[in-house]
């Protein structure tokens, strides 16, 4: 009997027929390998933080094979000198042992600190992306809201991992966050005991915490972050509207092979400037700080930077105690719970709010221009100011000390600019956004600004401008705005030779002629064909 | 094979069907055909290289594999630098080998994944085909004829259960879900302790933690603290001396012993409220560490200026006017510990604090 | 400014008080030794227009050093902080106007006249070997880190005031500062810290800063503000660029 040979080549096929013949896999599989999605590169902002994520739960993993969330009083023995011989929770002397006694324990925690922070900023950066071009809008505000969520659980889970080690500037982070539970009205007391076991610091808040750290918070954040990409991938990205791109579809390329192999080199190269930050930059040195003790405080103490607004709205609000009936609710009460309180529900609520008072109650797939919408740029604007300055603020003795400037100065400079800034952030982004569409209106009704001047016939210079359009007899294109990016410069309309490419040397190319696609606007044509379709 | 197709968006217009199962079928309209049915359309679709290996496509290639090898010897460079570099961190050491194991490792680790990404993103970006398609959404809600039975098929589940029906049902089964709900809350309730008094008392208490015997002060290593160890303009971190005074047992105790210099100490004492009045011993003063904001420890003493500045969030007291709060968010002045000498010339609290220390809370003036 | 004056009046006044038996007698200006007589020509010309004549004070000017003794002169002239440009806030650290040896001249002088703490010539701050860090550590988490930070890079005080970074000063500076509190510093006297708690002290701060910063470049140790501004402006910059590359055109 002949053996029958191994067709290698027919592996893959025979496989995927057998897994067929078992799951039906034909249909669905073909629309996720089709599945069209546009192409910007600020779609790409949310999925730094999902990449950090993934190296979060990589090297936590790592970090929880030694780490011991112990406030158990040890002496320490390990390799570090300075501390040698000194008493300290088991967490500390664990975390010590982590940085200073285990082969590339420093960069693991130091990759997983880099990734927390990354994590956070690229939160906010995207939030920053999904608010401003109106991404949040129907049918997306569930995602608007847990990505909300996302970021609270993000600044807890950071929070809580930055408390854990138990040195003395996360001991003090804690102190601060006992404070502040504390001065909830009426159950405060309560709640500071519940939290450590008694009185602070007890004995059982860093064993409670882990627990936190490692089950609870990463399961509801993976589980959220599963349902956030996986409503985006439901009900399609939104995308930018252009020639060809209506509400109803969706421009772009294909999940295989383009979309997955960029997104596999992004997670690659997030991966990478993670890699590199926690080699080459220091961050969170405990053995400086020492073990926790009450009295130990550093000048310069702050949180990690996505606790800094809490920090700088605390630093900020003036002494404003209530005291009536012999009950106090303390100053801080204000800021730490009301303050945190607000700064949750107005991003929650805020695609509603705008839906009540712009009345649009429509349906959207495609995003708005920032310049479009300029009393949200401006809210946004506004929002964002407010935070920055927070922010600073929660640095602001570092600022006065470096800079020379006095502590106190900061401290006013804070309050005030928090009251004043804001507004003026709201005014300086309208009035720019209405100064941008202004422009956009000048291009179409005018054409581009060759950068020519001539002089004519009265002797007077004027600039040549380049029509978008057949122009009328008064020399105006009649083109209407529909959100489209409009052409500003030559090179854009393919009528220049695109600007110098190459980065050492440049590569010189010819001019591309004006194709019937090439430019991202052409002409009326098109333009009218999308009205028309709408 | 570029493709154009006319911008006309509505399939099933094509004129004559193209059928799939034709062995000779071509590939690629296959795929064409795959994409019209799950209503996607190409509208640009072209391969980088139309002529396979020109000068151009080799470079990238060349390019492309470049980065692959860079990545593999950095990874190998990575796992040799790991297991062969002197890693243990050493005594002193200014610049040692061993102070590069971290950078050298994320150097390694970087350049390897970022060849990676760079190489799959290059790549993507210079050899997969240029394509633009456009997909049909179908987003929205569904269609009224689906609502409807959709609809209707779940209004029969409630009908078929009949809770509208009995109202009976519907009361015991909210009496019976509601307390299993509080039922399951309760472990919870495990974490709950009642504060007592413990937020009104620290260890200077001398009933609770010394037997009624008044509690003298100590330092963090135990010794028992004289006037003459803390000279003029000087300070010093005081505690309980009981056991464990000076550990986390007792967080709310440490205190700042200062050694005022003369009309300073008058002033003090000229200033003291009725509670801190007698609670100087001559120019020495003890004021709590703890922030009454929310209990950094306060401790930036200004001995020309006698002001204490707490670090977190720069609230300012005033020493010689009983721990007043100047400037910054706290509102309360720092208690005042009372103290004296006793016959063997130690510093000891007369009482405990007259107030509860640190940061305020709802029933802080029930003391 | 008056408060100033007055301040270390009596920071040396009741020093010398609360000092018995040390600084027992008051020299004359006979009995200057050579060193001292050396500090007094010195004196005499670059700071008597402020102290004025005998070290006494001048009102609004420059206060009494009467008692304040060697260790303070010499850490002020040494770490060029006297004699002052201007009258302001804090004096600042700049290149010394005297040399070490003039210092020293100037230090005896005012000893001789009014005593005052000295640097004790038992304590060996040249070579720190033997010193126990770990001590050191604690005590400076304890009475010196609020001001200073841990890193020891100095930290900002109230109404423009601050604690200078530790890193320019020497082993006999950080004791002479401890011994005579400068400015707003508090006095941490050789009854309060011993000799050999100082020269652990000191030890631990030369060696954290010796020690090259564990696991790359310590941003600064301005502590977590740089941490997350290296994120924006590393990571964020960093990856805000690939995307630009990943989704632009080629």
């Amino acid at each position: 009997m002949k053996r029958r040979k191994l067709d290698v080549k027919q592996l893959p096929a025979k496989a995927a027929g057998e897994l067929d013949d078992r799951f039906q896999l034909a249909s669905p599989l073909r629309k996720v390998l089709t599945k069209v999605f546009p192409d910007h590169w600020s779609f790409l902002l949310g999925e730094i933080a999902l990449f950090s994520f993934i190296v979060l739960l990589l090297t936590g993993t790592f970090l929880a094979l030694f780490f011991d969330p112990s406030m158990t009083e040890v002496h320490y023995e390990g390799s570090y000198a300075p501390l040698r011989g000194i008493e300290m929770s088991k967490a500390y002397e664990s975390s010590l042992t982590l940085s200073f006694d285990v082969r590339g324990g420093l960069i693991l925690r130091q990759m997983h600190h880099w990734a927390a922070l990354l994590f956070m900023a690229a939160i906010i950066v995207h939030m920053g992306r999904t608010f401003f071009t109106g991404a949040f809008r129907k049918p997306r505000e569930t995602n608007w809201l847990i990505g909300v969520l996302l970021f609270w659980l993000g600044f807890a889970e950071g929070f809580i991992g930055y408390s854990l080690p138990d040195d003395a500037l996360s001991g003090t982070g804690l102190r601060i966050a006992g404070g502040i539970a504390e001065s909830i009205p009426l159950v405060g007391s309560w709640v500071s005991f519940a939290l450590f076991g008694g009185e602070f610091p007890g004995d059982s808040v860093i064993p409670m915490f882990y627990i936190l750290h490692v089950f609870l918070l990463p399961g509801i954040l993976l589980a959220l972050i599963g349902i956030h990409v996986g409503l985006v991938f439901i009900q399609k990205h939104t995308q930018w509207p252009g020639p060809r791109r209506t509400e109803h579809n969706v421009v772009g390329y294909r999940m295989f092979p383009n979309y997955v192999s960029k997104q596999g080199g992004f997670f690659m190269l997030v991966f990478a400037v993670i890699a590199l930050m926690a080699g080459l930059f220091q961050i969170n040195p405990i053995w400086l700080f020492g073990p926790y003790k009450a009295e130990v405080v550093s000048a310069g103490s702050q949180p990690d930077f996505y606790v800094m607004f809490l920090d700088g709205i605390v630093r900020l609000f003036p002494a404003w105690e209530i005291t009536a009936f012999g009950f106090t609710i303390p100053a801080v009460f204000w800021p730490g719970i009301v303050g945190m309180g607000l700064f949750t529900m107005l991003p929650l609520m805020y695609p509603f709010l705008e839906r009540r008072f712009t009345k649009d109650k429509g349906h959207h797939n495609l995003l708005q221009r920032p310049r479009d919408v300029p009393a949200r740029t401006g809210v946004g604007a506004m929002a964002l100011a407010f935070f920055v300055i927070c922010t600073l603020s929660g640095a602001n003795d570092v600022i006065a000390d470096k800079f020379d400037i006095s502590l106190n100065a900061m401290t006013w400079a804070g309050r005030i600019g928090l009251l004043v800034v804001p507004p003026i952030a709201y005014l300086m982004a309208y009035r720019i956004c209405l100064g941008l569409q202004q422009h956009d209106r000048e291009v179409l009704a005018h054409g581009v600004e060759t950068g020519i001047i001539k002089r004519d016939a009265d002797g007077r210079f004027y600039e040549v401008h380049q029509p978008l359009a057949q122009p009328d007899e008064h020399g105006h294109t009649h083109l209407e705005y529909n959100g489209w990016t409009v052409p500003k410069k030559m090179n854009r309309l393919g009528a220049l030779a695109p600007t110098l490419k190459g980065f050492f040397r440049p590569i010189e190319q010819p001019p591309v002629p004006p194709t019937a696609d090439g430019g991202e606007v052409e002409g009326g044509e098109k333009r009218e064909e999308i009205t028309a379709g709408k | 094979m570029s493709t154009e197709l006319p911008a006309s968006g509505e399939h099933g217009e094509k004129a004559e069907p193209f059928d799939v199962l034709d062995p000779n079928a071509a590939r690629f309209e296959l795929v064409k055909e795959a994409l019209r049915r799950d209503g996607i359309e190409i509208l640009h679709y072209e391969p980088r290289f139309p002529v396979p290996g020109t000068k151009e496509e080799k470079r990238i290639v060349r390019t492309i594999s470049f980065f692959f090898v860079l990545s593999g010897l950095a990874a190998l460079g990575f796992i040799v630098a790991y297991i062969w570099w002197p890693w243990e961190y050493e005594f002193g050491g200014a610049d040692t080998w061993s102070k590069w194991y971290t950078p050298v490792l994320g150097a390694l680790l970087g350049i390897a994944l970022g060849g990676i990404g760079i190489g799959i993103l290059t790549w993507s970006k210079k050899l997969f085909p240029v394509e633009e398609l456009v997909q049909e959404r179908h987003d929205g809600a569904s269609d009224p004829v689906e609502r409807r039975l959709t609809g209707a098929t779940l209004a029969n589940i409630g009908d078929e259960t009949g809770i509208a029906r009995r109202p009976m049902l519907k009361r015991a089964l909210l009496f019976g879900a509601a307390p299993l709900g509080l039922a399951a809350l309760m472990p919870i309730g495990g974490l709950i302790k009642d504060p007592g008094d413990a937020l009104f008392t620290t260890g200077f208490d001398a009933e609770k933690f010394n037997g009624g015997k008044p509690v003298r002060l100590m330092r963090e290593d135990g010794t028992l603290v004289r006037p003459e160890d803390v000279s003029v303009g000087g300070q010093i971190t005081v505690f309980p001396a009981i056991p464990g005074g000076a550990t986390l047992k007792h967080a709310d105790s440490p205190t700042l012993l200062i050694h005022l210099r003369e009309p300073d100490g008058a002033e003090a004492r000229a200033n003291a409220y009725e509670m801190n009045r007698g609670s100087q011993w001559q120019n020495f003063i003890a004021y709590s560490k703890i922030c009454t904001h929310v209990g950094c420890p306060a401790s930036l003493y200004e001995q020309q200026t006698n002001r204490l500045l707490c670090p977190c969030h720069q609230s300012q007291f005033h020493i010689t006017d009983n721990a007043m709060p100047i400037f910054g968010p706290a509102t309360r002045a720092l208690p005042q510990l009372p103290i004296d000498v006793d016959e063997e010339g130690y510093f000891y609290a007369v009482s405990d604090y007259k107030v509860a220390i640190g940061p305020a809370f709802w029933e802080r003036e029930k003391k | 400014m008056a408060r100033f004056i007055a301040a270390l009046a009596f920071v040396g006044a009741t020093y010398t008080a609360f000092s018995p038996g040390i600084y027992a007698d008051e020299p004359t200006d006979a009995a200057l030794t050579l060193d001292a007589q050396k500090g007094k020509e010195l004196f005499d010309q670059s700071c008597i227009s402020c102290h004025g004549a005998n070290a006494q004070g001048v009102d609004d000017r420059g206060p009494s050093l009467i008692g304040v003794g060697s260790a303070a002169v010499e850490f002020q002239v040494n770490t060029g902080r006297m004699p002052m440009v201007r009258q302001e806030a804090q004096a600042e650290r700049k290149p010394p106007m005297f040399t070490p040896e003039e210092a020293a001249f100037l230090g005896a002088y005012i000893q001789a006249i009014g005593g005052g703490p000295e640097v004790p010539e038992s304590v060996d701050l040249e070579n720190l070997e033997g010193a126990d860090i770990a001590t050191g550590g604690t005590l400076f988490r304890v009475n010196c880190s609020s001001c200073h930070a841990f890193s020891t890079g100095g930290g900002a005080l109230s109404s423009g005031k601050y604690a200078p970074s530790l890193y320019p000063a020497s082993s006999v500076e950080i004791y002479q500062a401890m011994l005579s509190g400068p400015q707003n510093m508090p006095v941490f006297a050789d009854n309060q810290l011993t000799p050999d708690q100082k020269r652990d002290l000191i030890a631990y701060i030369k060696y954290i800063q010796d020690d090259q910063a564990q696991g790359g470049w310590d941003l600064g140790a301005f502590g977590p503000s740089t941490e997350g501004l290296a994120i924006f402006l590393v990571g964020i910059v960093a990856l805000a660029i690939a995307t630009l590359w990943i989704a632009g055109k080629s």
